[in-house]
C-alpha cells in the first residue's frame, strides 16, 4: 500500500492524541505528508509532529477549534498555504458531554453536535475545494454509540448517528468529484479517554466481552482508515465500517 | 472595585456555567460552581478569543479559583500592553 500515499497530503483533525495520533502516524509511515489539527494540547501535537517527522515526511501542526466554522476556514487556509492541496481528510476530532438525556442542556447538545457532526460538514466543504480536479478521500470517525444506547452517551451517540448520515449524503454528492467518503465506527478504544475506568472495570467491560480477545487499539482503527483511503476501497461509498472485534454482534450471554 | 478584566471574566463564566445565584469571589472554585470539564473548556475558549491568547492545558490546570483566573489573565493583558 506504501507507494500510493507517497506525496499525498493528509489532514487529521484531532490528530495529536489517541486514535488521531495513530492515524497521523499511519499515513506518515505510508509516505504521506500530514497536517495535524489540535485544539487543547499543544505539547502533545508537537510531540506527535516530531515523531512523524522522523519518518521522513513533512508535517504541519495547526491549532483550530473545528466546532467553529470560521476556524475551520482558517485551518484549511493554512493547509492550502502550506501544501497547496489536500488528498485525504480524516475527520476525527471529537468532544462531548457525559450526561443522561434528562440532564442534557442546549449548550452541551450544541457543543457536542458542532464538534462531532457539524464539523464534518464544514471540513468536507473546504476539503472538496482543495481536492478540486483531482479527487480525494474523506473518512470520519464514528462510534458504536451511534447505534446503541449507552449510559450518559446520548449527546455523543446522537452526534455520531448524524455523522454517519452526513457521510452517506457527502458520499453521493461528492462522488462526481471523485471524492470517496466513508466512516469508521469503533467500540471502546484503548486511549487516554479510557483512563476514566479502573483496570478491573476495563477488563470486565471490554477484554472479556470482545470476541476477538482484546480491546481495539488506535492502530486497528488507523489501519482501516488507511484502507478506506486506498485505491482498493474505491467502490466503498458512504459506508460506516465497524471495528470492534465483534462486540456489537456478540450475544450477551455467550454461545455455550 | 472590580477591574475591567474581572468584570469580563465574570460575564464569560456566568454566560457558560450555571452559577445558580452563587456569587463569584476570588476564592470561588470551579468545584463550588459545579462546573464540569466542558464548561471549563468553553470558558477557556472564550477567554482565548476575547484576549487573543492561547491558554495551555498546563496553565489551565493551575487555575483553580476565580481569583487565580483573574490574576492570570490580568498578568497576560499587562504583559501584552507592555510589549505594545
Amino acid at each position: 500500500m506504501d507507494s500510493e500515499f507517497k506525496g499525498k497530503v493528509a489532514l487529521v483533525t484531532g490528530g495529536s492524541r489517541g486514535i488521531g495520533r495513530a492515524i497521523s502516524r499511519k499515513f506518515a509511515s505510508l509516505g504521506a505528508d500530514v497536517v495535524i489539527d489540535f485544539f487543547r494540547n499543544r505539547p502533545a501535537a508537537e510531540q506527535t509532529a516530531k515523531e512523524i517527522e522522523a519518518l521522513g515526511v513533512r508535517v504541519h501542526i495547526v491549532r483550530a477549534n473545528i466546532g467553529d466554522p470560521e476556524k475551520v476556514k482558517l485551518l484549511f487556509d493554512e493547509v492550502k498555504k502550506t501544501f497547496g492541496k489536500l488528498d485525504i481528510l480524516v475527520s476525527n476530532a471529537a468532544s462531548g458531554v457525559a450526561r443522561t438525556a434528562m440532564e442534557l442542556d442546549a449548550q452541551g447538545w450544541d457543543w457536542t453536535m458542532n464538534i462531532n457532526a457539524r464539523a464534518l460538514l464544514f471540513c468536507a466543504q473546504e476539503a472538496a475545494k482543495l481536492m478540486e480536479g483531482r479527487g480525494g478521500k474523506i473518512v470520519s470517525i464514528s462510534s458504536l454509540g451511534s447505534q446503541l444506547a449507552m449510559g450518559k452517551y446520548v449527546a455523543v451517540g446522537v452526534s455520531k448517528a448524524a455523522l454517519e448520515a452526513l457521510t452517506r449524503y457527502l458520499a453521493i454528492e461528492l462522488a462526481p468529484k471523485n471524492i470517496c467518503v466513508n466512516a469508521v465506527a469503533a467500540s471502546a478504544v484503548e486511549t487516554e479517554a479510557l483512563k476514566l475506568y479502573t483496570p478491573e472495570q476495563k477488563k470486565a467491560l471490554l477484554w472479556q466481552s470482545t470476541p476477538a480477545g482484546r480491546i481495539v487499539i488506535p492502530e486497528d482503527v488507523a489501519g482501516i482508515v488507511a484502507f478506506l483511503c486506498s485505491d482498493a476501497a474505491f467502490m466503498i461509498r458512504g459506508q460506516t465500517l465497524i471495528v470492534d472485534g465483534g462486540v456489537s454482534i456478540a450475544p450477551v450471554f455467550g454461545l455455550e | 472595585m472590580a477591574s475591567a478584566v474581572e468584570e469580563k471574566i465574570k460575564e464569560i463564566i456566568t454566560g457558560i456555567v450555571h452559577c445558580e445565584g452563587r456569587a463569584l469571589t476570588p476564592t470561588t472554585t470551579w468545584k463550588d460552581l459545579k462546573a464540569d470539564s466542558l464548561d471549563l473548556v468553553q470558558v477557556l475558549v472564550q477567554l482565548e478569543e476575547t484576549y487573543g491568547i492561547e491558554i495551555s492545558d498546563t496553565d489551565a490546570e493551575k487555575l483553580k479559583s476565580f481569583g487565580d483566573l483573574v490574576a492570570y489573565i490580568e498578568g497576560i493583558v499587562a504583559a501584552k500592553a507592555k510589549a505594545g
